[in-house]
């Protein structure tokens, strides 16, 4: 006791001189110590201690760390262990009091987890970080602070390997070290064991390969881990680092995506995806990772065993083709071959693969101008349809959902299709849309108009009493101011709802039925769809009883009564209602029938309260067999035993939910459309309710149960129905057929209808989507380019006479060449007196009739002669940037040289040249490439005009793969006049070359064009360039083999390609590109206008 | 003029001398049968007009046989149906008739208009667009009043005898600017205009000729109502009666509904896949497996 009070006195001055603080540092420390040592050692402590005050500077801080830590510390340790603790702690303190202090005040904690052998190591981490400027103190001072937490999760040598990230982080920012550092003991206390040694091994892969990505790692990778099976993290993380090993600084955002991807999968497939990607990262880490990101979309469309067949299909690529590039591209979906083994196994089917097919097969059954479209575009006209995900119809066009995955065969989707089409196409084929007011069916009486009557005189009394009780009533409309048949038929109804559902259930009962008996054929899958959604309609004994009712005969709509659950004290209204329906199944019955059959069916509901009946779900029972029958005669109202309703609470009435084949009926709105379009052609129905009324419209849409109220934006109902309206009216304005054209759908928009009547609308363009041709993948990558077609614009109209002018004599020669050209086709012409060939037949017609003494004629010649010819041709203009190039700077250069001579002696005479020079420029602008383009296009537009063959000229320009500009300066169906030679004027240099899009395009344009020989003449300044094509910026193959390949396409396709390049280099990269295609360098760039016309005459010839 | 006959199988004889004996099977489906005969009677040429196998050869073929049991006259022997499928290097002399070669000599030979003309028979000439224009204007005088038919070689005309009567037929469906016909030939004929039969009465015919089941032919009478709607939307033509029959011969063997719908209608309609899966599509629909 006393010798610890003697040494705190001894040196309570001494350490005073450091600190105020230090002596208190000191007397605590000494009493912690002093139970664990004896007196020498205890001395030996304090000297110690107070050594470590004097060793430098501020070592007295760490001298404060080591008195406050030596309790705890001397409870683990040994002296000696102790002693060669503070050894440390000098020695660091030589570096830095700072890391010392860090280290001392660590060391209580860290011992927890660290033998007292593995100190010396510990210490040594740190020291590493160390690297004597005050940021890397920081560093490792850091490094001993947050240490002792990361030994709860990772053992020393691992933290060790932390470390070495870190400090190789140091290198590139300090700031980015300390947050790596700061972050990582929550981060791997979290992680769990297995996996903590994996993620610092892809920590280190990523830093080395791509530092920055460090933090982000940090950051975001132990949230991305959490979305994959625990059990299956280690193996990623494995996997992420050999990938980013090998592939560098896509590591790490390949790890984040693929995880994303694998996230998004079911947690039991985490094992086989990871596995399987691990199979293919020998061969190709980055079509593993591809893989990944991939699987949860391949996953959609296939079933686990199709998804293996078309993995398979991708390991064949890459491990018997030794195709890693073609592997990654197949993996990434970028590949023709992969798009077409993933069709070839999904079960779903898309609607744009069949779209062509369906719209004929629905023309064909209805007799209509039908068109076939996606749901999504019924959806965005916002005229009343809500549902995407239902079929339905508007009266001219089908709307299908975009894709069907309804079966796990395709066969059996590809059915579902058919019968939604069927069905939709029943519609307009037996007329549900021809509903007319009071007109009798075929099985039925009529009693709407009875029913009107009422109706008024129910609702006239409604609006006495509202007028009684003070209100204003509603101003009731006369009959024959409702908007269509189909309005007023609801309007005789109380309930709009009711009506509206019973109307659905009973005309579609109807439909199927005239479907299955015209459609022997689809009938078997019409029932398998029916009974498909029999058992996907929601349990019946919970619903409110009048809303069971209506349930109960959509099921037996669908053919499945046995699925029907009514109860059995009610069942007088079921057998009234099923009765009912039958009727609409027989043959003959129309829409009128099946208004009727809504109508009495609307009495049976409405005396059915809409209460939810409190029995036990078994006494709902099926109906017996001889309930089903045909209704005798309709049933009415109210006849049921009203004792034997159950009491309670009438809940809102809502309509069952339709099944997905039958989709959307909306009966009012679509007569109404029908009407306003008529409105619209100028033909008017018929006398009796001529044009609408805004009034009218307005009612209609306001009372039309096909409408809910809820889709209207909500407390300003008037704004959004006039919204409506117009969208309507715009709606009949268009003709179906049309609306598909605008949206540029794939190949079929037709784009040739030229520019008479265009002036002042709106540049339009159309979308063409193009394969390209990954020449690594040895694939196509499937709609890789997207084509933009544009009438080009209009310059002004001197440009072409100026150049004819200029061009004169050129323009007299090349028009007298082409005037001399041989003609390609010939046909025979017979009957005359001088030939090449006798016609034997005439020849003998003419010797019978010499001897028969009757007036021969010598006319037994026949000759091969020209017709028409037969020729089409493209020229291609490059527009791309460079073509802006002066020609004249080259010669500029050889002239400076020359004329350096005449004007050396004399500055005069070279001022004098200047300024001419000058005023000529002035006066005319030096050439560009592009204006030899120009002069070449006039002066090809002059010959081919002489010789009549049809020809085209487009200019190609853009910038990235989805923004090809494909300019149309003259269609190759269009007639030469004044806009072809305002827009030749108007040619300028614009962006890059993407050649092969260009090319695919004209291909496409050559193809559609009937003529017996087809020429494409692309002219170009350079070699194919653009953003994207190709993998980097400087790598040029990619893009000659693209544009290789779809010169190729043009000679499959029976075109003769033909290239011309001013590209005095062009030699090289040409003779690769066009294999056995004619090519041309022409040297002398201003030779181009009169070596074109020389070139297509051979061609042309050829 | 000698008529051969063969023992071995087959019949050879002058193309006048041909009478059908047998009733050709046609539903009449409006007033055609009747006009016809009042045509016949008034000596005024008729131009059948209507799409590839809807009936007109058959027509004429069954009005050849009525008018010969009906008021064919008994000297005349009835009426001789001549037909001349037209193609474009039919020439007049092809028509009117040509001088041989016998030995030294040569010999007249008529061709089967004088033939008609003499024998008072029905001249039919098919697909008459074809023929060339120089060909058709041969045919005036024998269609107005005048009756003649000019003989340049022989330097004769020939005057129709009583029972002559020309008929063409013509497919507007082909119509194009290089193929029309002249209005100068067009005014002197009436026209009756044939199209498919509807539904129920084209049944009937694909039942009685080609011998299916009545609910087969009424069937792929639906089928071909159906793919007509194509017509202009994909296809050129629309499924004949014709071939419908042809359909029905097939099924009515025992080839599958289908089956045979595929070869005789898809397949034989068009070359477009497109077209031939919206085809078969809607066979599918109507015929079960």
């Amino acid at each position: 006791m006393t010798l610890s009070a003697d040494l705190t006195a001894q040196y309570a001055s001494e350490l005073r001189g450091f600190g105020a603080s230090l002596p208190d540092d000191f007397a605590r420390g000494i009493e912690g110590v002093s139970p664990s040592l004896d007196e020498v050692q205890l001395e030996r402590w304090a000297r110690a201690g107070v050594e470590l005050a004097n060793s430098s500077l501020r070592s007295w801080e760490a001298a404060a760390e080591y008195f406050r830590a030596s309790p705890a510390v001397a409870r683990e340790l040994t002296f000696d262990q102790l002693l060669q603790w503070v050894d440390l702690a000098t020695e660091l303190s030589g570096r830095s009091s700072l890391m010392s202090a860090a280290f001392l005040k660590g060391t209580p904690e860290a011992l927890d987890h660290l033998g007292s052998d593995d100190l010396d190591a510990w210490s040594r981490q740190g020291d590493r970080l160390c690297r004597g400027n005050w940021k890397s103190i920081a560093l490792s001072a850091l490094y001993f602070q947050v240490s002792p937490r990361l030994l709860e999760s990772l053992p020393l040598d691992s933290i060790g390997r932390l470390v070495d990230i870190v400090d190789q982080l140091t290198e590139r920012s300090y700031e980015l070290a300390t947050t790596c550092l700061e972050s990582a003991p929550p981060i791997f206390a979290a992680l769990a064991p297995a996996d903590r040694a994996p993620f610092l091994a892809f920590a280190r892969a990523v830093t080395r390969a791509s530092w920055a990505d460090t933090r982000l790692y940090f950051e975001r990778g132990p949230r991305l881990l959490e979305s994959i099976a625990p059990g299956q993290r280690a193996a990623f993380l494995d996997l992420a680092s050999r990938v980013t090993m090998s592939v560098g600084r896509q590591g790490f955002p390949l790890f984040a995506d693929s995880a994303q991807a694998i996230a998004d999968m079911p947690e039991d497939d985490h094992e086989a995806l990871i596995a399987f990607a691990s199979r293919l990262a020998p061969g190709s880490p980055a079509a593993a990772m591809e893989f990944l990101k991939s699987a949860p979309f391949i996953r959609s469309r296939l079933t686990p065993e199709q998804m293996e067949q078309w993995t398979e299909v991708g390991v064949d690529i890459l491990v018997n083709e030794h195709n890693a590039e073609g592997a990654e591209a197949y993996f990434r979906l970028e590949s023709t071959r992969a798009e077409d083994t993933l069709r070839a196994l999904s079960a779903r089917i898309e609607l744009t693969s069949i779209n062509t097919m369906l719209r004929m097969y629905a023309k064909a059954l209805s007799g209509e101008q039908v068109s076939v479209q996606s749901t999504e575009n019924l959806v965005d006209r916002n005229i009343g349809w809500v549902t995407e995900s239902t079929a339905t119809t508007e009266g001219t066009a089908i709307y299908l959902p975009p894709f069907v995955n309804t079966f796990p065969e395709q066969q059996a989707n590809f059915q579902v299709y058919k019968v939604f089409t069927t069905h939709q196409t029943g519609r307009m084929e037996f007329g549900s849309f021809g509903y007319r007011f009071a007109e009798g069916g075929a099985h039925t009486p009529v009693t709407v108009t009875e029913r009107e009557v009422r109706r008024r005189e129910a609702k006239a009394l409604e609006a006495a009493q509202q007028a009684s009780d003070g209100r204003n009533g509603g101003s009731e409309r006369d009959a024959a101011d409702v908007a269509t048949a189909m309005q007023r038929y609801f309007n005789c109804f109380a309930d709009r709802t009711l009506i509206g559902g019973l109307f659905t259930v009973v005309e579609d009962t109807r439909v199927d039925a005239c479907v299955a008996q015209e459609y022997g054929g689809i009938r078997r899958w019409l029932k398998r769809l029916q009974e498909y959604e029999a058992d996907q309609r929601p349990a019946v004994h919970t619903m409110a009883l009048r809303q069971a009712f209506v349930e109960n005969l959509l099921r037996a709509s669908l053919g499945r009564p046995d699925t029907i659950r009514w109860p059995a004290s009610l069942n007088s209204f079921l057998e009234q209602g099923l009765g009912a329906l039958k009727v609409v199944e027989q043959r003959g019955a129309s829409v009128q029938d099946s208004a009727e059959v809504a109508a009495s069916l609307y009495d049976l509901a409405v005396s059915i309260p809409n209460v939810v009946h409190n029995l036990p779900e078994e006494d709902w029972v099926a109906p017996a067999e001889d309930m089903i029958s045909v209704a005798p005669s309709m049933p009415g109202g109210g006849e049921g035993e009203p004792q034997m309703m159950p009491n309670g609470e009438d809940l809102a009435f809502e309509n069952p939910q339709q099944p997905e084949f039958r989709g959307d009926f909306k009966p009012e709105l679509v007569q109404l459309l029908m009407k306003l379009k008529l409105q619209q052609d100028g033909k008017q129905q018929d006398g009796v309710n001529a044009p609408l009324t805004k009034e009218q419209l307005m009612e209609l849409l306001e009372n039309s149960a096909e409408i809910t109220i809820s889709e209207w934006a909500e407390g300003d109902l008037a704004s959004s129905l006039g919204m409506f309206l117009s969208n309507l009216e715009k709606d009949a304005g268009t003709p179906a057929g049309e609306k598909q054209q605008g949206e540029g759908q794939d190949d079929q928009s037709s784009g040739t209808d030229g520019g008479t009547d265009e002036e002042e609308l709106p540049m339009r363009i159309d979308y063409f989507y193009y394969d390209e041709w990954d020449f690594r993948a040895g694939d196509y990558r499937p709609r890789w380019t997207r084509v933009g077609e544009r009438l080009s614009e209009e310059g002004d109209d001197d440009y072409y006479d100026e150049t004819l002018r200029k061009n004169h004599g050129l323009v007299m020669e090349t028009r007298r060449q082409f005037e001399l050209m041989r003609p390609e086709s010939f046909r025979k012409i017979r009957r005359l007196e001088d030939g090449h060939d006798i016609d034997l037949d005439q020849a003998i017609e003419f010797i019978v009739d010499k001897r028969a003494g009757v007036g021969p004629q010598a006319r037994f010649y026949s000759r091969r002669n020209k017709i028409e010819r037969d020729v089409a041709v493209a020229f291609l203009l490059d527009m791309s940037a460079s073509t802006d190039e002066e020609i004249e700077k080259q010669r500029q250069k050889y002239d400076k040289d020359d004329d350096g001579d005449d004007f050396d002696g004399d500055p005069r005479k070279y001022f004098q040249w200047l300024a001419q020079r000058r005023a000529k420029q002035a006066l005319e602008p030096p050439k560009r490439i592009i204006d030899l383009e120009k002069e070449s296009a006039v002066l090809v537009v002059e010959a081919l005009e002489a010789i009549g063959d049809s020809y085209g000229i487009f200019g190609f320009s853009g910038y990235g793969r989805d923004n090809v500009e494909f300019h149309v300066i003259k269609d190759l169906t269009e007639e030469y006049g004044p806009r072809v030679r305002k827009r030749i004027a108007k040619i300028e240099p614009i962006r890059s070359t993407r050649m092969g899009p260009a090319i695919r395009h004209t291909i496409h344009k050559l193809d559609e064009y009937d003529a017996k020989v087809k020429i494409l003449i692309l002219v170009s300044d350079g070699r194919p360039q653009d953003h994207g094509y190709g993998r980097d910026r400087t790598e040029k193959e990619y893009a000659v083999h693209d544009t290789k390949q779809a010169l190729n396409e043009a000679k499959r396709n029976g075109i003769t390609p033909f290239l011309i390049t001013v590209d005095k280099e062009g030699h090289d990269y040409l003779k690769q590109m066009c294999d056995d295609i004619g090519y041309e360098v022409v040297d002398n760039i201003e030779s181009l206008p009169r070596r074109l016309p020389t070139l297509y005459r051979h061609l042309a010839a050829e | 003029m000698t008529t051969a006959e063969q023992t071995s199988g087959f019949k050879q004889l002058q193309v006048e001398d041909f009478r059908i004996t047998e009733e050709p099977y046609y539903l009449p489906i409006a007033d055609e049968v009747e006009l016809f005969e009042t045509a016949y009677e008034q000596h005024v040429p008729v131009l059948l007009k209507g799409p590839t196998g809807s009936g007109k050869t058959r027509f004429v073929e069954h009005m050849s046989w009525r008018l010969h049991r009906h008021i064919g006259n008994v000297e005349a022997e009835g009426v001789p149906l001549i037909t001349v499928a037209c193609h474009e290097d039919l020439t007049a002399s092809d028509l009117v008739g040509r001088y041989l070669l016998e030995g030294d000599d040569t010999r007249w030979i008529d061709g089967p208009i004088s033939r008609a003309v003499k024998a008072g028979a029905i001249c039919y000439l098919d697909e008459i667009v074809e023929a060339r224009k120089d060909t058709t204007v041969l045919i005036h005088p024998l269609t107005d009043y005048r009756r003649l038919l000019p003989v340049e070689k022989r330097g004769e005309l020939l005057e129709a005898a009583d029972g002559f009567l020309l008929v063409m037929s013509y497919n507007p469906g082909y119509q194009s600017a290089l193929k029309d016909l002249k209005h100068s030939t067009r005014q002197r004929f009436i026209a009756i205009e044939f199209d498919y039969p509807p539904r129920d009465q084209e049944a009937e015919i694909i039942h009685v000729e080609s011998g299916v089941d009545r609910d087969t032919a009424q069937e792929l009478a639906k089928l071909a109502e159906k793919v007509r709607n194509l017509k202009e939307h994909g296809l050129a033509e629309g499924v004949s009666t014709r071939l419908l029959v042809y359909v029905g011969k097939l099924i009515a063997k025992g080839i599958t509904p289908r089956r045979a719908c595929q070869t005789g209608i898809v397949w034989a309609l068009t070359d477009d896949v497109e077209v031939q899966r919206s085809i078969e599509e809607v066979v599918t629909s109507i015929f079960d497996e």
